[in-house]
């Protein structure tokens, strides 16, 4: 179906106020790269959620990564995406300035083969990521199994989705879900969250499938029943990916973890469980508990669940800009108030 | 002398003052750079243009050295040749300066002077002085090159990036990105493999052929480090207007955009170096786009967008929608990201 | 949180796929794919093929548009 016509039937919402919470940073950056919402009419509400793990990865990770760095003398390999994100004292660029050894690498399995390559070095992957990319690091940890190599370990700071959606559903109406989460996880959950009265639909990523997912939520609404609709067929299976779930389960276990701006979700957190402590970097390197030092003033949180606009908060374009971030939200080019800032309210 | 008597690497020797130094020069450099200004003495005695005459000055680090379309010789005189060409100069002299890491191996040095040459040779620019020294191993990356280039203007040529009026359309010279994704390969970062070459060209032969059917023409700039969407920014801001472009008309080679779908980069910010962006009145765009898809690097030029009143100091973009939104402002360092 | 790529597979060997977008290649892992062939199409995330794709986008919308109309009509 063209845009054009997906387009026309969001337009003919004349309902009340729906409020769609795109809960994916993909989708936000999409979303607003493609103009998406100056065609959406005015009782229709994108609010950016909580689904960018840059966003939501707590001051403390950061420092840690530093630590690690700086004073335990690792090599650091990161997603490009964490690297401005401000710690308590400076950011992983900051951190490589003053003589930090840090990479960027395209996949955990880049991380784990630069340090077979480079036995004299201690490697650590700063493993970030929501389902869709918690496997991979996985897959990394059973390569250096495989491998047999001692040099390599991920900082863990992965999460889950669906506490998350538990803990914000009275703020929404509909949830964006996050396509590439499902092609992982299946739509098990989601259709659980429908059958208690909280409506979704998963969402691809091109203009095409944003389109159709907003236009199905439409159609879903005026039935005035809770729903689930899996817009995202070529992709996302009711199933999800077996082998994805397995090798989650086998290196990896929930525990309760911070959420920057949210504060701590039990059980959303996944970490190495205890066998895999060798690659731990928590472990590994003894490091201490860090409790790290968060901007009083940065009301990121309140954006990630929607409570406020981005341009509500006092340091937003003022103190906070992408160039110089005081929140994560500002850093990652997903992030609600990065995007709001390049993209402007102003359109 | 022949350049086997040289030894096979640079040493500090070479950069020292003394014999071996002489030897490097005359057996690379003035081999190459060879015509009558090229001078011996403190410095190169020139013919004064008349008219007014247009100075530049641009400093090379490329790493790797050596890639698919050229070397960083070859980008040292196309920087410096470009920048003049956008202000309507005919480029007429040059120096070189560089500085050389220890162990550097002297046939690659040769190829980056012969590439010098080659270039200079085609954008009719005569390398008329030059500095040679050599540091350290680890204090510079290989070889690092500055060149400054003396051009004159031509007569009722005046082109500014702040002469941009509402209405005028916006010419790119050619596909974007290709320099800065050549480069990224190369660099073998993300084990990505795509068969591209970096767009490096000397342009006064193109902004001459221009120059030669419209004189009308606000702006040329080229688009190096920032690519495109930074020169069309730094445009809004020099002439206080907006820029409306449209998505699907900027052309970008299918396998620069595969490799910025891979790492989630914008091909609008990946540098060029043979790329210009052009500012005229509509009444030009016929005629100019007709003179560029003629000449040899810029056969796929294309109208991507108008100068608009509407928006000052903010690039628009048309987004494949039919909507309109804020193209994202350029940031520092490129990063893939996965989110 | 997750940018996908669209990739066709040229080829499968020892769990690793060797994809293709728009002529741009790379390595990817396949371990968390079955039966993957050269010629079919997946979803890459960080590295690491996630799905399998079936039908393309305009069929996609054709399908699901349609089908809620009808279920929606009734």
């Amino acid at each position: 179906m063209k845009n054009e016509e997906l387009i026309d039937i969001i337009k003919s919402y004349d309902g009340p106020k729906l409020r769609i919470m795109e809960v994916c940073g993909t989708h936000t950056h999409e979303i607003f790269r493609l103009g998406i919402r100056q065609v959406l009419p005015d009782n229709i509400e994108l609010i950016s959620g909580p689904g960018c793990p840059v966003c939501v990865t707590p001051v403390a990770f950061i420092d840690e990564a530093i630590m690690l760095a700086l004073e335990k003398g690792c090599t650091v390999c990161t997603f490009g995406d964490l690297i401005r994100v401000p710690g308590s004292e400076m950011s992983l660029a900051g951190a490589r300035a003053q003589g930090g050894k840090i990479d960027i690498v395209y996949s955990p399995m880049d991380a784990e083969s630069y340090a077979a390559a480079h036995r004299d070095e201690q490697v650590v992957f700063l493993s970030v990521g929501f389902e869709t990319t918690t496997p991979a690091s996985c897959i990394a940890v059973s390569m250096a199994e495989k491998d047999g190599i001692d040099n390599f370990s991920l900082l863990t700071a992965n999460k889950t989705m669906p506490k998350a959606y538990e803990m914000l559903k009275d703020y929404v109406d509909v949830y964006l879900y996050p396509g590439h989460v499902n092609a992982i996880m299946g739509n098990s959950e989601c259709i659980e969250l429908a059958k208690r009265g909280v409506s979704g639909v998963v969402s691809g990523f091109t203009a095409n499938e944003i389109l159709s997912a907003l236009a199905a939520a439409v159609i879903k609404v005026r039935e005035g029943k809770p729903f689930f609709v899996n817009a995202y067929p070529r992709v996302v299976t009711d199933e999800g990916s077996p082998a994805a779930k397995s090798i989650m389960n086998k290196y990896m276990e929930a525990y309760d973890c911070e959420w920057r701006g949210l504060g701590i979700i039990p059980g959303s957190g996944r970490r190495l469980k205890d066998e895999y402590a060798a690659y731990d970097a928590r472990k590994k390197y003894a490091l201490p508990k860090i409790s790290g030092k968060v901007n009083k003033a940065c009301r990121c949180g309140e954006v990630l669940q929607g409570l406020i606009k981005p341009s509500d908060c006092p340091c937003f374009g003022t103190a906070c800009v992408p160039t110089h971030p005081v929140g994560a939200c500002m850093v990652s080019g997903e992030g609600a108030c990065s995007a709001y800032y390049q993209y402007g309210g102003e359109l | 002398m022949n350049i086997e008597n040289l030894g096979k690497t640079v040493t500090l020797a070479h950069g020292a003052g003394g014999r071996q130094t002489s030897e490097l020069i005359d057996s690379v450099f003035k081999a190459h750079f060879t015509n009558p200004y090229f001078t011996a003495d403190d410095a190169a005695v020139l013919e004064a243009p008349k008219g007014r005459i247009a100075m530049t000055t641009d400093g090379f680090i490329v790493s790797p050295q050596f890639f698919p379309g050229g070397n960083i010789g070859k980008l040292s005189i196309c920087g410096t040749v470009n920048d003049l060409a956008c202000m309507g100069a005919e480029p007429l002299y040059l120096s070189c300066a560089f500085v050389i890491e220890e162990g550097f191996p002297m046939d690659k040095l040769e190829e980056i002077a012969s590439a010098m040459e080659l270039t200079a040779k085609e954008a009719g620019v005569k390398i008329v002085s030059g500095d040679t020294k050599v540091a350290g191993r680890g204090q510079v990356d290989g070889v690092f090159i500055t060149t400054t280039g003396v051009g004159r203007i031509l007569e009722g040529v005046n082109t500014s990036g702040a002469l941009a009026k509402p209405g005028d359309v916006v010419i790119v010279s050619g596909d974007v990105g290709r320099h800065g994704c050549t480069i990224m390969l190369q660099r073998e970062d993300f084990g990505i493999e795509a068969d591209v070459t970096s767009d490096c060209a000397p342009l006064w032969n193109t902004v001459k052929a221009m120059l030669e059917v419209s004189k009308d023409i606000h702006v040329i700039r080229d688009a190096t480090r920032g690519g495109v969407g930074t020169v069309l920014y730094e445009i809004t801001g020099q002439s206080n207007v907006g820029i409306h472009i449209k998505a699907t008309d900027i052309p970008v080679d299918p396998k620069v955009k595969g490799v910025c779908g891979m790492l989630g980069l914008e091909p609008l910010y990946l540098a060029c170096e043979g790329r210009l962006v052009i500012i005229a009145p509509e009444s030009e765009s016929e005629k100019i786009l007709g003179v560029l898809r003629s000449m040899p690097y810029s056969g796929n030029a294309a109208v991507i967008g108008r100068v608009t009143e509407d928006h000052p100091g903010r690039v628009i973009m048309e987004t494949e929608i039919g909507s309109e939104t804020i193209l994202s402002q350029p940031g520092g360092e490129l990063l893939p990201r996965i989110c | 949180m997750c940018v996908g790529l669209s990739a066709k597979v040229l080829k499968v060997q020892d769990g690793t796929a060797l994809i293709d977008s728009n002529g741009a290649k790379l390595e990817v892992s396949s371990a968390m794919l079955e039966s993957l062939e050269p010629g079919d199409y997946v979803m890459v995330h960080a590295g690491v093929a996630i799905a399998k794709i079936t039908e393309d986008e305009d069929e996609q919308s054709d399908e699901l548009i349609g089908n809620l109309r009808k279920t929606s009509a009734r």
